[in-house]
C-alpha cells in the first residue's frame, strides 16, 4: 500500500488580475511506505508548491493527493515538514522550539522529555538545548527543525531544500545524519532539491520534473544499499545522467531504471 | 573592534562634557555679572538652590505626584487599550476594516487642539489630563501592535499549522511574541511623548501637576525655578523611556540582542 499517492494533480496561481499561471500539471506519484523520494528539477518548477500541497499547506486547482487512501484536506500531524531555513521561532530556545509541536499535541510531559532527549541525542544538539536559534550556525539550526518534526513521529517527512543554506562541508554530515536516522527509524521521505549530487546520495528514486509547468519527465531508481558512498561511480554517473534529461528539457519518456 | 569603540567614546564624551561644562559656566557668569536679566536666564547655582529648596519646602512634591498618577494612568491605559485593540484587529480583519477609518480620523486631529473640549467634558482635574495622554499615547501603541503582527513572517505562520495550532494559540505563541519588538517600539515611542501631552494640558488649565508649577513659575518671572521644572520633566520624561527599554530587555534581549 503506497503511502502517498498522488493522482492528475493539478496547480495554476492566480493573480489579482485573474491571470492564471500554470505551476503544475498532471503529476502522477506513488510513493511506498518507506521510501526516501527526492523531487528535482530547475527552480521555478513547483517543487516547492508539490510539496506544500502535500503537506496540506496549500488547495490544488484539481486532483487529489491521498494518504495512505485518505484525501489530503489541510495539514495533518501525520506530515511533519522541515522548511528551507528551519524556520525556528527566535523567541524559543532550541529545546522549546523542538517540543512546540508536542505541546500543541499535548502529550504528556514525560514523554515530551523521553521524545526531546532521543532527537536532542540523535541530531547532536546536546549542549544547544538552552541556546536561542540566533547562537547557531545555519547547519545547527537544521538540526533542530528536523528534530521539531521528527519528535511528533510522523508517518511522512516532507524536506524543502533543507540543506541548500548551509556550508558544503555541514551539508554532508547533515545527509550522513539523515541516512543514518532513517535507518534507524524507517519513514517514508520526501526530499525537494536542486543539488543532484544530494539526491541520487539520498534517494530509492529521484523524480525529475520538467521546468514550468512541472510535469514528471522522468524517474530514476537508485539501486544502491546505504551506506553509500558519495563518490560512487555509479551514482556520478545517475546524477550526469539526470543533469543531461535537464538539459534535454520537456522530454516525457517512461520510468527509467539505471543500471551500472 | 570593541576597544577602538571604547577609546573614541571616552574622547567624545570628554569633548562632551567640556562643552556643557562651559554653558553652564558662561550661564553663572553672564547672569552673575549682570550682562543678561535674571527673567532671561537663570545661573546653575540659583537654579540648584532653587530646586533644593522646592524639594525640602515639600512644594514639588505634591505636584510632583499629580503628574506621575495622571502619566501613569494614562499611558497604562493607552498601552492596555491599544495593544488589545491591534490585536483584536489582527484576530478580526473585519474589525480592522470597519474601525481603521475612525482611528486614523482622530489620531489626524492635532490632540492638544481638542483640549478644549476635554476641560468642557472632564473638567480641569485629573480625568481631562488622563484622556489626553491616553489620546497621545494609544495610537502609536495600536500602529506598531498591527504592524508587527501583520509582520509576522508567513513562515512562523506555516510551522504553527503544520503542528495544527488553533487559531487563539497561534496568536499567543506565534503572533505576539513575533509581535513583541514591534508593540515595545510603540510603547517607547509613547513614553517619548506622552510628558508633552501632560506638561501641556498642565500648563493650559490645572489645578495641580508640574505644567501647573511651570505656568505659575513663569508668571512669577521666577525664571530659575522653570529652569529647574524644565530640567526634572526632562528627566522623568528619559527615565520613563529607559523603563520601558528596560522592560522590552528583560522580555525580548536574550533572542533579539545577541
Ligand atoms: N504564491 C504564489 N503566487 C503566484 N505564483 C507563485 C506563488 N508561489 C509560487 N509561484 C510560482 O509558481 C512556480 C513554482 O514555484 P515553486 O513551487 O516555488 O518552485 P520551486 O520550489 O521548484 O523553485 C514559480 O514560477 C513561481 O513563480
Ligand atoms: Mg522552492
Amino acid at each position: 500500500m503506497p503511502t502517498i499517492k498522488i493522482n492528475h494533480l493539478h496547480k495554476s496561481y492566480t493573480n489579482e488580475k485573474g491571470e492564471a499561471t500554470k505551476a503544475l500539471e498532471d503529476i502522477n506519484l506513488e510513493i511506498r511506505d518507506g521510501e526516501f523520494v527526492c523531487i528535482v528539477g530547475p527552480s521555478g518548477c513547483g517543487k516547492s508548491t508539490l510539496l506544500e500541497m502535500v503537506a496540506g499547506l496549500l488547495d490544488s486547482t484539481s486532483g487529489e493527493i491521498l494518504l495512505d487512501d485518505v484525501p489530503v484536506k489541510g495539514t495533518s500531524r501525520d506530515i511533519g515538514v522541515v522548511f528551507q531555513d528551519a524556520s525556528l521561532f527566535p523567541w524559543k530556545t532550541v529545546k522549546k522550539n523542538i517540543v512546540f509541536g508536542m505541546d500543541i499535541a499535548k502529550v504528556p510531559k514525560e514523554e515530551q522529555e523521553k521524545r526531546l532527549a532521543k532527537y536532542i541525542r540523535l541530531m547532536n544538539l546536546t549542549e544547544f538545548e538552552n541556546k536561542y536559534p540566533a547562537q547557531l550556525s545555519g547547519g545547527m539550526q537544521q538540526r533542530a527543525g528536523i528534530a521539531r518534526a521528527l519528535v511528533m513521529n510522523p508517518k511522512v517527512l516532507l524536506m524543502d531544500e533543507p540543506f541548500s543554506a548551509v556550508d558544503h562541508l555541514t551539508r554532508c554530515t547533515l545527509q550522513e545524519e539523515l541516512v543514518r536516522i532513517r535507518q534507524e527509524e524507517n519513514r517514508t521521505v520526501f526530499f525537494v532539491t536542486h543539488d543532484l549530487n544530494e539526491a541520487v546520495y539520498l534517494a530509492d528514486r529521484v523524480i525529475l520534473l520538467t521546468p514550468r509547468p512541472g510535469r514528471v519527465q522522468q524517474e530514476y531508481t537508485v539501486k544502491l544499499p546505504h551506506p553509500r558512498n558519495r563518490n560512487d561511480d555509479y551514482l556520478i554517473r545517475l546524477a550526469t545522467r539526470i543533469m543531461a534529461d535537464i538539459g534535454r528539457g520537456c522530454r516525457e519518456d517512461e520510468a527509467a531504471e539505471y543500471f551500472i | 573592534m570593541k576597544e577602538k569603540r571604547k577609546k573614541r567614546f571616552t574622547y567624545i564624551t570628554a569633548l562632551q562634557i567640556l562643552t556643557v561644562a562651559a554653558l553652564l559656566l558662561y550661564m553663572q557668569y553672564a547672569v552673575g555679572s549682570g550682562k543678561v536679566s535674571k527673567v532671561f536666564l537663570a545661573a546653575p547655582t540659583d537654579i540648584a538652590q532653587k530646586g533644593i529648596k522646592m524639594i525640602t519646602d515639600g512644594t514639588l512634591l505634591p505636584h510632583l505626584l499629580v503628574t506621575l498618577q495622571e502619566v501613569f494612568a494614562g499611558y497604562f491605559l493607552a498601552a492596555a487599550v491599544g495593544i488589545t485593540v491591534g490585536l483584536l484587529w489582527v484576530f478580526f480583519p473585519k474589525l480592522e476594516e470597519y474601525m481603521n477609518v475612525f482611528c486614523a480620523a482622530i489620531m489626524a486631529v492635532p490632540k492638544t487642539a481638542i483640549l478644549p473640549l476635554l476641560i468642557l467634558w472632564f473638567g480641569i482635574g485629573f480625568k481631562s489630563k488622563v484622556v489626553l495622554i491616553f489620546l497621545f499615547a494609544v495610537f502609536t501603541i495600536l500602529y506598531n501592535t498591527v504592524t508587527g503582527a501583520k509582520l509576522c513572517d508567513t513562515k512562523y505562520i506555516k510551522v504553527a499549522r503544520v503542528f495544527e495550532a488553533s487559531r487563539v494559540q497561534t496568536v499567543f505563541k506565534v503572533l505576539i511574541p513575533a509581535a513583541l519588538p514591534s508593540i515595545f517600539n510603540g510603547l517607547r515611542l509613547a513614553a517619548a511623548t506622552v510628558l508633552t501631552g501632560v506638561i501641556f494640558s498642565e500648563m493650559q488649565s490645572a489645578k495641580a501637576g508640574l505644567g501647573f508649577l511651570l505656568s505659575e513659575a513663569q508668571s512669577n518671572l521666577a525664571t530659575a525655578r522653570v529652569f529647574f521644572i524644565i530640567i526634572l520633566v526632562t528627566l522623568i520624561s528619559v527615565g520613563f523611556v529607559k523603563i520601558i527599554a528596560g522592560l522590552e530587555y528583560l522580555l525580548c534581549y536574550k533572542w533579539r540582542k545577541l
